[in-house]
């Protein structure tokens, strides 16, 4: 067996003491910055690349990969804990495991979120070892017409996170198409929607978007509740999921981690519909859909599964093609570049040893991490038990320096409070911000793969749905019946479910 | 800390001894964009040499926004004391001024040009699929299907961009512009086929050429790269003058006195000549820049500003 | 007519207020262009219309449908934790993260239901401590420790 082979030259690099350390340090320092909000992998290994000049490509690469994933942990951890998103999977996240942790479950939730992580970096791995080069002409099918009906789809799913009102998901659906939209236009390079302020012209961040209107809203929200809340949760039960957590969550993670592995491929942003993508099927697949965004396990292991699937797998098109499917991956490619290895299909046969020895150290730096953050939930649950009046200045201020470190700029704090504000808008008419923010962050890549389809084709609105493109075609079907299966309950249960609005 | 304070207080006892006294605190290097591209790269590549040459941290901050005139706005209004720098690239310095309405700095009388560290060629590269082996193939083919061609560049007004519009005009070809964000995803629909040709980075180009992933047909550069020997020149292919490098450098706010211009064109070149800085520059595709000198530099920003003047002008591309 | 559903009402509103402003501001700034070379307003103006729609669709539906009554505003931690954020921002540059820590800390703090100087100051100093050890110090982030004029 060749890629027994492989592998086995694989961990005989990564097991060596250095490297080990250097997975170590990476994932360490990934948990850190991925618990912190806002300073986030990409500013963190930009800072590092200096530093990475020094060792060998396989050790630097080994430490900046465990600094990516390792972020993906650390980043559930603030979702669950104090409903912060540091980045777009870790929205998922807070819908179902911010409300496990306010019911006193924040440890069958963090449990879990690692459980399968661990579970998903493993498979995904596997994958890039068993397959990787095929995988890669995979995603080389994904023009911008497939991109566009991708993206179609991912907004359909969008109003299943909802468990209000539909006609109120779809309009924050739109709300956030549109705010998407400020900056500059892809297309034209009309600046749009930014009025004079030079700041705009890039369009809003994500994190600042997300934080706004998940951090700072909720805590505006708790303050102002007219009972003192002494300490967040006053009773918190057990450490480890039950074996009825177990029960519900196994096919969530292996179907979140299917998901997660395969849309992780596409560099066009395919990756970010991971997390989505793999809630929205365990809510519509649930017999008891109800429970979703009421502190549902399956809502935390599903999207989390996916979502590190997504970041192993998302190394696929960099290592194989040299195309880099995101910033972090961008960087790697850079930091390769100036050890003078140009990174793309000839690294495999040339660099063997660095090719597969990434991939040993990722499985590696997978099990630490599950190693060292199974025994830290007991830490952060005790994290809960400070009194809310000490834990909320602390998160503020870690968002601020987060939210000031992105650009070294103040407006993006005006912007997290302008959000912040809309979030408390949006809490007080019981308009729920996810979906918003699922649209905020396709608006644009919708946008433009639309224009860019329509250029290439002259024009030719039937692209999407012509017999060539198979991939496109299939989407848009699935997109019509996702719709369908979206609007009938809701038709359906229309009168009851009006009456059923608690008032709180 | 106590230290900081200092030589803080220090600095300000002694700020008429100025000049001798830089720099007197850390040095602030703005990079105009976010981090981890090559223009980040190379100030984290030299950040660390001037600190150790001038004793004081060198520290690199990241301003993004607006192609890079926040950033480059920033430091043209900061203090002109050899304290806060600038990496300022051909967009900044070169192609904003005309491609944006109205930019709020004067690419020249508000900087000191310090150095240029890096001048790349862009490669014409095109897909293996297009029966296109040089330059003539490819005007000829262009000729032959007017409009069917498409180019792909990273943002409107790149240099991936412009020199598509140079080559139509020069060539009196048509092909349609098809803008990405970044040049990661035209690089994929090139690979793909569904664009045709690209004037790419050539270090990012490089690897592909040289796995066969995409054919390379001419560098856009007076000169031939020494990174792709066998590939001609624009130029000597018949588009006569066509001349277009990326590039960038390190610059000062225009007040800055010239002690400290001319203590730090000297270290920078010094910083440039060391082995380990060579081979990185390098490795971003740089044969090493064309001038030297701070008053090479400025005369070199008021060319390429003419330049890029004329042809974005004429691409009809603009940021409004 | 009777606002039976006052939350709905409000939504609707909201919606119809962003997608109107959406709708004119492109339309009357930026070029439509047509289906086939769509413009720079074309997307945007579609989904404000689309918006405008909804919204409407929801403040109709608060006339016909009963819901809650929208909750009372408390204004004070409101203010307190969105102005504690803007402070935050411009006053980290001109004066150092241990200044703009205090002041933020603080901001905040008044915006809670109780505030204890004791409580708050030791809070303070864990706070900028962490800041300067952990994202200054540790991440290296480009922060200014101390105010500007006392470095010179």
């Amino acid at each position: 067996m060749e890629v027994l082979d492989n592998l086995m030259l694989g961990f005989s690099v990564a097991v060596s003491p250095m490297h080990l350390l250097y997975a170590l340090i990476g994932v360490l320092l990934g948990t850190l910055i991925g618990v912190l909000p806002g300073v986030g992998p990409v500013a963190t290994i930009a800072m590092l690349l200096p530093i990475t000049f020094n060792l060998s490509p396989v050790a630097a690469l080994i430490m900046l990969a465990g600094i990516y994933y390792g972020a993906q942990y650390g980043g559930s951890t603030s979702a669950i804990l104090v409903n912060l998103p540091g980045e777009t999977a870790s929205v998922v996240t807070c819908l179902d495991g911010y409300q496990m942790a306010r019911q006193g479950r924040a440890g069958p939730a963090l449990a879990i979120s690692a459980i399968g992580s661990f579970f998903a970096g493993c498979c995904a791995t596997l994958i890039i070892a068993l397959a990787a080069p095929p995988l890669a002409e995979v995603a080389l099918k994904f023009g911008p017409a497939e991109y566009f009906s991708l993206m179609v789809l991912g907004l359909v799913a969008a109003t299943v996170l909802a468990h209000g009102s539909l006609v109120k998901a779809i309009a924050m659906v739109v709300l956030g198409l549109l705010l998407g939209l400020i900056g500059t236009d892809v297309n034209s390079g009309v600046l749009r929607f930014t009025f004079g302020i030079p700041e705009l012209s890039d369009g809003i961040g994500f994190a600042v978007v997300a934080m706004g209107m998940f951090g700072v809203a909720e805590i505006i929200g708790n303050l102002e509740l007219k009972d003192k809340r002494e300490v967040f949760t006053s009773n918190v039960k057990g450490l480890f999921p039950t074996v009825d957590d177990f029960k519900r969550s196994w096919k969530a993670i292996l179907r979140g981690t299917a998901l997660g592995s395969f849309l992780g491929i596409l560099p066009g942003g395919g990756s970010i519909l991971a997390a989505f993508g793999a809630y929205t099927l365990e809510k519509k697949m649930s017999k008891n859909p109800e429970r979703f965004g009421k502190g549902a396990i399956e809502g935390v292991a599903a999207p989390e599964s996916a979502n590190n699937a997504g970041a192993q797998t998302s190394f696929i098109p960099m290592l194989t093609l040299g195309i880099p499917g995101n910033a972090v991956m961008a960087l790697m490619i850079g930091a390769l570049m100036i050890q003078g290895i140009a990174p793309g299909p000839q690294v495999m046969n040339e660099k063997p040893e660095l090719f597969w020895g990434l991939i040993a150290s990722m499985w590696i730096g997978n099990f630490f991490l599950v190693v060292l953050n199974l025994p830290l939930i007991g830490m952060w649950i005790k994290l809960l038990t400070v009194p809310y009046r000490y834990l909320y200045p602390s998160i503020l201020v870690f968002m601020a320096i987060g939210v000031y470190s992105l650009s070294n700029n103040p407006f993006d704090l005006v912007v997290m409070a302008v959000f912040g504000l809309l979030g408390y808008i949006c809490v007080k008419l019981e308009c729920e911000p996810a979906p918003m923010i699922l649209g905020f962050i396709l608006g644009p890549l919708m946008e433009e793969n639309l224009r860019r389809a329509m250029l290439l084709s002259r024009g030719d609105p039937f692209v999407f749905v012509s017999p060539s493109k198979p991939i496109s075609l299939g989407f848009l079907i699935a997109s019509a019946v996702l719709l369908v299966i979206v609007m009938l309950p809701a038709l359906r249960k229309k009168r009851e479910e009006v009456f059923v609005e608690d008032a709180t | 800390m106590r230290r900081a304070v200092l030589a803080a207080a220090l600095a300000a006892a002694s700020s008429l001894a100025f000049a001798q006294a830089w720099p007197s605190r850390p040095v602030q290097i703005v990079v105009p964009y976010a981090a981890g591209g090559p223009v980040d790269v190379s100030a984290r590549i030299v950040a660390p040499k001037l600190q150790q040459a001038f004793g004081q941290p060198f520290v690199v901050e990241n301003r993004p926004g607006a192609g890079g005139n926040i950033g480059a706005d920033f430091v043209a209004k900061a203090a002109p004391d050899g304290h806060t720098l600038l990496m300022g690239a051909i967009a900044t310095h070169a192609i904003n001024p005309t491609l944006y309405p109205k930019i709020p700095y004067d690419p020249v009388r508000d900087f000191r040009h310090v150095t240029l560290l890096i001048q790349v060629p862009n490669v014409l590269v095109v897909n293996n699929d297009l029966p296109v082996r040089s330059v003539k193939d490819l005007i000829d083919y262009a000729r032959k299907n007017p409009g069917k061609l498409d180019f792909a560049s990273g943002s409107t007004g790149s240099t991936g961009h412009l020199a598509g519009e140079l080559f139509k005009q020069l060539t009196g070809t048509y092909m349609v512009h098809i803008p990405y964000k970044g040049s990661a995803p035209a690089t994929a629909d090139l690979f793909a086929g569904r664009v045709h040709l690209m004037f790419d980075n050539l270090a990012s180009a490089l690897p592909s050429i040289r796995t066969g992933k995409v054919r390379g047909i001419a560098v856009t550069t007076l000169q031939r790269s020494g990174f792709v020997k066998d590939l001609p020149t624009l130029h000597e292919s018949g588009l006569k003058d066509f001349d277009l490098t990326t590039w960038w450098g390190i610059m000062a706010p225009g007040k800055t006195p010239d002690a400290v211009v001319e203590q730090l064109a000297a270290e920078l070149a010094r910083v440039m000549q060391q082995a380990d800085v060579r081979e990185r520059f390098a490795a971003m595709g740089s044969d090493g820049p064309s001038v030297r000198t701070p008053r090479e530099f400025t005369a070199f920003v008021e060319r390429e500003l003419r330049t890029y003047a004329g042809l974005v002008k004429r691409s009809g591309a603009s940021v409004d | 007519m009777q606002i039976k559903s006052p939350k709905d009402f409000w939504a609707g509103l909201m919606f119809i207020t962003f997608g109107l402003f959406f709708v004119v501001w492109a339309l009357y700034n930026y070029q439509m262009g047509s289906a086939v070379r769509m413009g720079p307003a074309y997307f945007p103006a579609v989904l404000g219309g689309l918006l405008t729609l909804l919204g409407t669709i929801v403040l109709s539906q608060s006339f016909a449908i009963s819901g809650p009554r929208v909750p009372t505003i408390n204004f004070r931690p409101l203010i307190m934790i969105l102005a504690g954020c803007l402070v935050y921002g411009y006053s980290v540059k001109p004066l150092g993260v241990v200044v703009s820590t205090g002041l933020l800390v603080f901001m905040a703090a008044l915006g809670g239901h109780e505030f204890k100087w004791k409580e708050v100051g030791i809070l303070y100093v864990f706070l900028a401590l962490f800041s300067v050890l952990v994202f200054v110090k540790g991440l290296g982030l480009p922060f200014p420790l101390w105010p500007q004029f006392l470095e010179g």
